[in-house]
């Protein structure tokens, strides 16, 4: 697997060119089940999903059934995949996110939902929608180039984590009311449009 | 109690009281379909998310992780689409349609009262999130809860304090309140209930905190 594809250092995000060639490489995995494509993206996405995963306290070997689980759902749902809604990141995110629930259950092995709810395209798309996802993805990217790492922090613990306010000021060792309005700081800067400010 | 009608907006602050605590399953599953039933998005959240995935250190994989892949995709498709005890469930989002099959093989509707029923969803952590259903016309008891509750309807129609509540509408109540759902006649009434047993969930206290405005 080494040697191929795109090798990032650790710690950086995808360029514009990276997301691009991903979104490639995912619709070639939905058109023409192109096992070389998918084989790129599993050496970029399995090891990062199951960094998730450990991260929300899932053992070792559970974490590796786990992400592969994800990126078999990858391969069998790339057709839902649509490059105007998502970049391929946020929607592996969303497949990693919903097999959470299955973490701490080991007796059973989660199941493939046929349907596989968060990453179906949620019904009539209008164009605005798709305008909107698109301008949304390139404005928190943006900002979060932008912001004070301290905050960047903040808005991984409460949304890629999803801890509560009061675990996030017990895991940071900081009064609670401080992290609320620092995380309603950072999240104001999202929400923000490009050229609004 | 408090009902939070579908058309009421969730504006920004309760939606993330909601959000706080998702990394709690049986909470991060009410979240998932509430948002879902009433249409909202949780795009910066999400992109948020896709962007730390990009930040993660890589793991460790085995050797043969790949060539494992490969073979259960070549094994073939998911496991086929198991039939609901009541098929006026199937509509549900599948993300819940699913956690209902499940647990109906795990564990299946318990009989709690006169044609009242729960299925309990098995979720890991210290929240409990169930099922209940409630048959046409059937008016379950005055009660209270140990704990906190959050409840939404996922279908039919009942009435609970005098007011009507149907999908997407939810309510939230503490111990202290006594109520008596009631089915409404003609079709039976389903809800999601997440409840903390008193445990004073740290999650499910900030929507609290939020909505009554503590």
């Amino acid at each position: 697997m080494g040697g191929k594809g795109i090798s990032k250092p650790v710690g950086e995000t995808l360029g514009d060119a990276e997301r691009t060639r991903f979104a490639d490489l995912l619709v070639d995995v939905a058109e023409r089940q192109d096992r070389d494509a998918f084989a790129e993206l599993f050496a970029y996405y399995a090891p990062r999903v199951k960094s998730y995963l450990l991260r929300l306290g899932a053992d070792g070997a559970l974490a590796e059934e786990i992400s592969q689980d994800v990126m078999v759902t990858v391969w069998r749902k790339a057709a839902l995949f649509d490059r105007a809604q998502a970049s391929v990141s946020t929607w592996i995110f969303r497949i990693a996110r919903n097999r959470r629930i299955d973490l701490f259950r080991r007796s059973k092995k989660p199941e493939l939902d046929p349907e596989e709810e968060m990453i179906l395209p949620s019904g009539v798309e209008a164009p605005d929608a798709r305008i909107e996802a698109m301008e949304t993805e390139a404005r928190v990217r943006a900002a979060m180039k932008d912001l004070p790492e301290e905050q960047v922090l903040l808005l991984k613990l409460a949304f890629y984590e999803g801890l509560s306010h009061s675990e996030i000021a017990a895991r940071l060792g900081a009064p609670l009311g401080t992290v609320k309005s620092r995380i309603r700081l950072a999240f104001a800067k999202m929400k923000v449009r490009l050229g609004d400010e | 109690m408090i009902k939070v009608s579908r058309q009421t907006e969730l504006d920004e602050s309760t939606r993330a009281a909601l959000a706080s605590g998702r990394a709690e399953p049986a909470l991060d599953l009410f979240v998932d379909i509430l948002m879902k039933m009433r249409g909202i998005s949780d795009s910066e959240g999400e992109v948020i998310s896709g962007v730390a995935l990009e930040l993660e250190a890589p793991a460790d994989l085995s050797a043969d992780a790949l060539a494992m892949a490969f073979a259960a995709i070549e094994r073939g498709g998911a496991a086929p689409k198991r039939a609901l005890a009541y098929p006026e469930l199937a509509g549900l989002p599948p993300r819940l349609r699913e956690a209902i099959a499940s647990a109906e093989s795990r564990t299946g509707w318990k009989t709690i009262g006169l044609g009242i029923r729960s299925l309990d969803l098995g979720a890991p952590g210290a929240l409990k999130a169930e099922i209940i259903r409630v048959a046409p016309g059937t008016t379950v008891p005055r009660h209270t809860h140990k704990g906190r509750e959050l409840t939404l309807c996922i279908h039919g129609e009942y009435m609970d304090s005098g007011a009507v509540y149907g999908p997407g509408d939810f309510s939230i109540r503490d111990a202290s309140i006594h109520h008596e759902p009631e089915a409404l006649a003609g079709a039976p009434a389903y809800a999601l209930a997440v409840t903390d047993a008193g445990l004073k969930f740290d999650g499910l206290l900030g929507v609290f905190q939020k909505l009554f405005g503590l």
